[in-house]
């Protein structure tokens, strides 16, 4: 705990001090075959915070944030221009390795999508790859990863079930807490919330409050209101060209962008 | 038109389409129907008392102390039309007679010898018992009543010879005075026909009933025991009842067939009163009784499948099928995994989706042929293996056959896994094939396993592929899987076509084709349900 | 709960990075050959038919083998002409064909446009278990059930013949043009078909106006696989047909014996001895087989990929 505290003193100071950001992006453009997913993204995101990422559908804030970890390489005949640096590293450069970046970037996705295996084996799931077999070492990561995930109370009596089993809102507090696992230091989150109801969105929006603390967070979302309640920092993307990029309460109190004006107060997207 | 007619013409249409598909049913129901009934029949019948022995001789089965008594009450019933044949045929078989007579003549002259008699009185006596022998034997010959009654009193008259008392030529008298009892009733005029009606008597007899009491065992398993089954009996008892001949009406035009009752043909002699004494007393006689003979799935065959059931024919039809999915599964989801995983499409994967299809249209007969020229002749020796058709040949064969089926089903499988699993275990970090191994393959596992299951129903029952490259007719069970095997499939086409012995055994006939096809459409409900269950389970997503 | 205490070189180590390249390419050509064999047997299948065959198309006539109707394999000049063969398996598979070809699209029709979903359920896995059931036990029904049926019923000197095959050939050809015609027709939109009923067509004016116009390369490709089912098939030929290399004559008489390719050569090679001029006309028959077959192939894959087309525009 104590140690906790100290990583994150240390990790505020190097916020405050240099502001050497974790996530920056220079000139970045991202190209599906001919077709532009983005262009010319400048922004850092600095550590330890909740960045939003907004606009309207089919702006590209989807593929600039799959971008971070390189999910977009599933995809035949994609193409990166620019920079994407992360923790200091260009993650576009030949020789990054992949499987690193991705456990240190992880990713929960529109819908949950837990395997098709127990609770216990989704979330046992990162720290296997990692070589983790030790029973204490595996039950210890994953109590950690429910209780941060506050999905603990819920299945703590019966992890052997089938994840398939927990409601939708259970299901992507367990995808959170697989994420978690695996000890990343970003958390990507891809409209966590779309496909979820009311009551179990306020509980993954209280998640997140709490795991700021230790995480940075970047969320795509199509739900403003969202982004203004649990984000420190906003982006508002428009036809994949980053329109603006600022602190929260001034994208939505104060834009400085005509477009930006328009899409916060409804009158296009 | 009037709407009137269109919407009748549009209803009519609709029965008609509707016709189509309940004509399908009727089709399968034409086709499995009679062989589930009649092939149904080699495992549920009446098994009478030589069943259980033929159990306890072939397989050893039954409590032996129970069956012998029990054949021993059925032989009491029997008794009396075995010694009925035997006085009947005592009266007509006269070759038998007269070869009797013969020896009896032989017998005296050689006992003659030995007296001390004068040279003068064995000479008269042999002289007379010459005598008396040709007239027994013009009597035995003969078919005229009164020839046959007036040579018969001739030989009676030395009855009270004193010199042929205590003689071995006093067998001859008794010989008369037998024959004499035999004949009466029998017109000695059908004689002739009498003696090849009773043989056509005895020889149903045997096939109904066994060989008789003190006849040497037969040669073949077949002719060892009588009806096994009380469905045969009952068919074999109408060829004794009914006597068939065929008619020819006249020139250009097909005969036909009419039956006498067969008590008809015997009328006025003794054999007139058995068939009634039969037909009322078989079930004494053969002792049916409901028999489930569920040991007709593992039991050998004698040759023809005349006796026994299909298991080797089940054992080498699992054994190919098994072998080839051991070969072609792995192909298959390496193939479809690379296929699903790997492929762009250029001209190279064009070529290989190509050949795939090619593969699923190229025929089973080809397949054959391709199983002789490349691994009977070619691939075999290369190992060393003796060049002759075997398990291995036809395995291979018949995993190239549905090597398309396979590559087909687990593509479709695996790509019917969701892509969410796929990006949430990469983006945990696994590798490309970390998330293939522990993620996509066991969730496309069933829907492999339901094209496993569906390749292995078309492989039990291809028959084409494995003609020439390991299927025999007949043959011992393997010991390898160098050594030809019989099948299920090659059986079925054997006993309905190419065996004439198993025409005479229906049951066995359509038990080989039923036993191929429950297998098969036992895999095939297995395949249907765990592919619904497949995609209730996918569509929860 | 700490974040990231482990930290781990985003770039890859040299050795890493060779290795990750050696399993990846080394792996993809691993599993690439193993997809190969698919065309490796197809490549083997044509090599040693053809070897098998080849010293008989270099010694006898192709032109007598493909015009003859002489197929006397066995004489003392023997003669392989396999044009009665030929008309044989053509016979059957015609025939066959014209009587799967009505009850199979409408079946189609009536699975797809005509009743619910639940009935639905409960036909296709009848299809299923007819296309199943395998031919040997077909052949079987032909001869044991159909044959004496036939010969009773109708006064057929034989109950063995063209007809009894074809009819059995028809109901095995059911099933696949069934499935692939119905798959064709569902995959036509509804827009098109609410669009004929909204001009106030009846179901039947805008099955056979609409939807069968519209799904007819994949109907057709149907019928094609069917057909390719039919010719290839050896089992119920060779049990039911009778087995007489004839030409049917006259042409419509169907209660004649036939003799196909397929039959010939399941029904010959097991008298023959390898090598003989014998053995090496069957081949070629084979090799003819096929030949077409492969014809027959090309055309149902042209239908297929023109029927996902048409399926993908709507």
């Amino acid at each position: 705990m104590k140690e906790n505290m100290r990583d994150k003193t240390t990790q505020n100071e190097g916020t405050a001090q240099c502001a050497c950001p974790i996530i920056s992006s220079n000139d970045f453009s991202f190209y599906y075959g001919t077709t532009m997913g983005v262009k010319n993204i400048t922004m850092n995101i600095n550590p330890c915070s909740v960045t939003a990422i907004i606009g309207p559908s089919g702006c590209g804030k989807s593929t600039f944030l799959r971008s971070i970890n390189r999910m977009n390489d599933l995809i035949p005949g994609v193409r990166a221009e620019g920079k994407l640096v992360v923790d200091g590293q260009d993650i576009y450069d030949k020789r990054v390795n992949l499987v690193n970046l991705r456990q240190q970037v992880g990713m929960v996705f529109q819908k949950p999508n837990p395997f098709p295996k127990s609770i216990f084996d989704n979330v046992a799931y990162g720290p296997r790859l990692q070589g983790i077999t030790n029973r204490t070492a595996l039950d210890e990561i994953i109590e950690q990863s429910l209780k941060a995930s506050a999905l603990w109370e819920e299945v703590k009596d019966n992890l052997r079930k089938s994840a398939l089993a927990l409601s939708g809102g259970q299901q992507q507090r367990l995808c959170i807490a697989r994420a978690l696992a695996t000890k990343p230091r970003v958390l990507l989150m891809d409209e966590p919330c779309s496909a979820l109801d009311p009551l179990a969105t306020g509980k993954i929006e209280d998640l997140i409050s709490q795991l700021k603390d230790n995480y940075t967070i970047v969320i795509v979302t199509h739900n403003m209101q969202q982004a203004a309640r649990v984000s420190e920092m906003t982006a508002f993307f428009c036809l994949g060209e980053l329109i603006e990029y600022d602190v929260t309460s001034k994208i939505f109190e104060n834009p400085s962008n005509k477009k930006t004006e328009d899409y916060i107060t409804g009158r296009f997207g | 038109m009037r709407p009137g007619i269109r919407i009748a013409i549009d209803k009519i249409f609709t029965v008609v389409a509707g016709a189509s598909v309940v004509c399908l049913c009727l089709v399968l129901v034409a086709v499995l129907g009679p062989m589930l009934w009649r092939g149904g029949s080699a495992v549920v019948f009446k098994g009478t008392v030589e069943f259980r022995q033929m159990q306890l001789v072939l397989f050893g089965r039954g409590d032996e102390d129970k069956i012998v008594a029990e054949s021993k009450q059925a032989q009491i019933a029997r008794a009396k039309i075995y010694s009925t044949i035997e006085r009947f045929k005592g009266g007509i078989d006269s070759g038998n007679l007269i070869e009797k007579a013969r020896q009896i003549y032989r017998q005296f002259g050689n006992d003659l010898r030995q007296t001390n008699m004068s040279a003068e009185d064995v000479a008269e006596l042999r002289s007379v018992t010459r005598q008396i022998r040709d007239r027994l034997e013009s009597a035995f010959a003969s078919s005229n009543t009164a020839e046959v009654n007036e040579s018969l009193a001739y030989v009676l008259n030395f009855k009270d010879d004193p010199r042929f008392k205590n003689t071995s030529a006093a067998g001859l008298i008794g010989l008369a005075e037998q024959y004499s009892k035999d004949i009466q009733g029998i017109n000695l005029a059908e004689r002739q026909r009498y003696y090849q009606e009773i043989r056509q008597v005895e020889d149903i007899l045997v096939e109904l009933l066994g060989p008789a009491p003190g006849a040497a065992t037969p040669a073949l398993m077949m002719n060892r025991f009588g009806a096994t089954r009380w469905d045969l009996a009952q068919k074999l008892l109408g060829r004794l009842l009914w006597y068939e001949e065929w008619i020819k009406q006249g020139p250009e035009q097909p005969m036909i067939r009419r039956l006498t009752p067969r008590s008809q043909r015997f009328a006025g002699t003794e054999i007139e009163g058995l068939f009634t004494y039969i037909q009322q007393n078989l079930p004494e006689m053969l002792r049916p009784r409901p028999t489930f003979y569920w040991q007709y799935f593992i039991d050998d065959s004698t040759p023809g499948h005349y006796f026994g059931g299909v298991g080797p024919e089940i054992l080498g039809t699992l054994l190919l099928t098994v072998l080839a999915m051991l070969f072609v599964v792995p192909f298959g989801v390496i193939s479809a995994a690379y296929l699903v995983e790997c492929a762009s499409d250029n001209f190279v994967m064009r070529i290989i989706r190509m050949s795939i299809n090619t593969l699923a249209g190229v025929p089973s007969i080809i397949f054959g042929l391709f199983g002789l020229a490349f691994f009977v002749l070619f691939f075999l020796p290369i190992f060393g293996a003796p060049s002759k058709g075997c398990i291995l040949a036809a395995s291979m064969t018949l995993a190239v056959l549905t090597l398309p089926v396979m590559i087909r089903a687990s593509e479709e499988a695996i790509r019917a896994v969701p892509q969410t699993y796929k990006e949430a275990s990469l983006a945990l970090g696994a590798s490309r094939f970390h998330t293939f191994v522990k993620v996509t393959l066991p969730a496309a596992l069933p829907g492999i396993l339901t094209g496993v299951i569906l390749s292995l129903s078309r492989v039990a029952g291809e028959t084409a592929p494995v003609l020439f490259t390991g299927a025999v007719a007949l043959g011992p069970v393997p010991k390898s899987i160098f050594d030809p095997t019989r099948t299920l499939s090659y059986g079925s086409y054997d006993m309905a076509v190419g065996d004439k012995l198993a025409a005479m055994v229906p049951h066995n006939q359509f038990g080989m084709v039923v036993t191929l096809v429950l297998l098969i459409l036992c895999l095939n409900t297995v395949a249907i349900i765990l592919r619904s269950r497949v995609f209730k389970k996918l569509a929860g997503h | 709960m700490p974040a990231a205490d482990s930290h781990r070189p985003l770039v890859l180590t040299p050795t890493e990075d060779i290795r990750g390249f050696l399993t990846l390419h080394l792996g993809r050509a691993a599993l690439f050959l193993v997809t190969c064999t698919s065309v490796l047997a197809v490549f083997l299948i044509f090599l040693f038919v053809i070897r098998e065959a080849l010293p008989f198309l270099a010694k006898f006539s192709i032109k007598e083998f493909l015009t003859s109707t002489a197929w006397y394999p066995e004489a003392v000049t023997p003669k392989f002409g396999t044009l009665a063969l030929l008309v044989g398996s053509g016979y059957v598979t015609v025939v066959s064909i014209i009587f799967a070809v009505p009850v199979g699209i409408l079946a189609a029709v009536f699975l797809s446009d005509i009743v619910s979903m639940k009935i639905r359920n409960i036909i296709k896995p009848i299809i299923e278990i007819l296309a199943a059931i395998p031919s040997v036990a077909y052949g079987f029904f032909a001869v044991m059930v159909l044959a004496p049926w036939m010969q009773q019923k109708f006064g057929f000197s034989t109950g063995t013949n063209a007809l009894n095959a074809s009819l059995v050939l028809a109901v095995m050809a059911l099933p696949t043009i069934i499935s692939v015609s119905e798959d064709s027709i569902s995959a036509i939109g509804r827009e098109l078909r609410e669009a004929s009923y909204g001009c106030g067509a009846t179901r039947m004016e805008t099955i056979f106006k609409v939807v069968i116009p519209a799904a007819h390369s994949g109907i057709i490709a149907g019928i094609v696989l069917g057909m390719m089912r039919a010719i290839g098939e050896t089992m119920v030929v060779w049990m039911a047909s009778g087995n007489a290399a004839q030409i049917p004559s006259p042409w419509w008489d169907l209660s004649q014996s036939v003799r196909t390719l397929t039959a010939t050569i399941a029904g010959d090679m097991g008298e023959t001895e390898k090598g003989s001029p014998h053995y090496r006309a069957l081949f070629a028959a084979g090799l003819l087989l096929l030949v077409i077959t492969l014809c027959l192939n090309m055309v149902s894959e042209y239908f297929l990929i023109r029927a996902k087309k048409a399926g993908g525009k709507h």
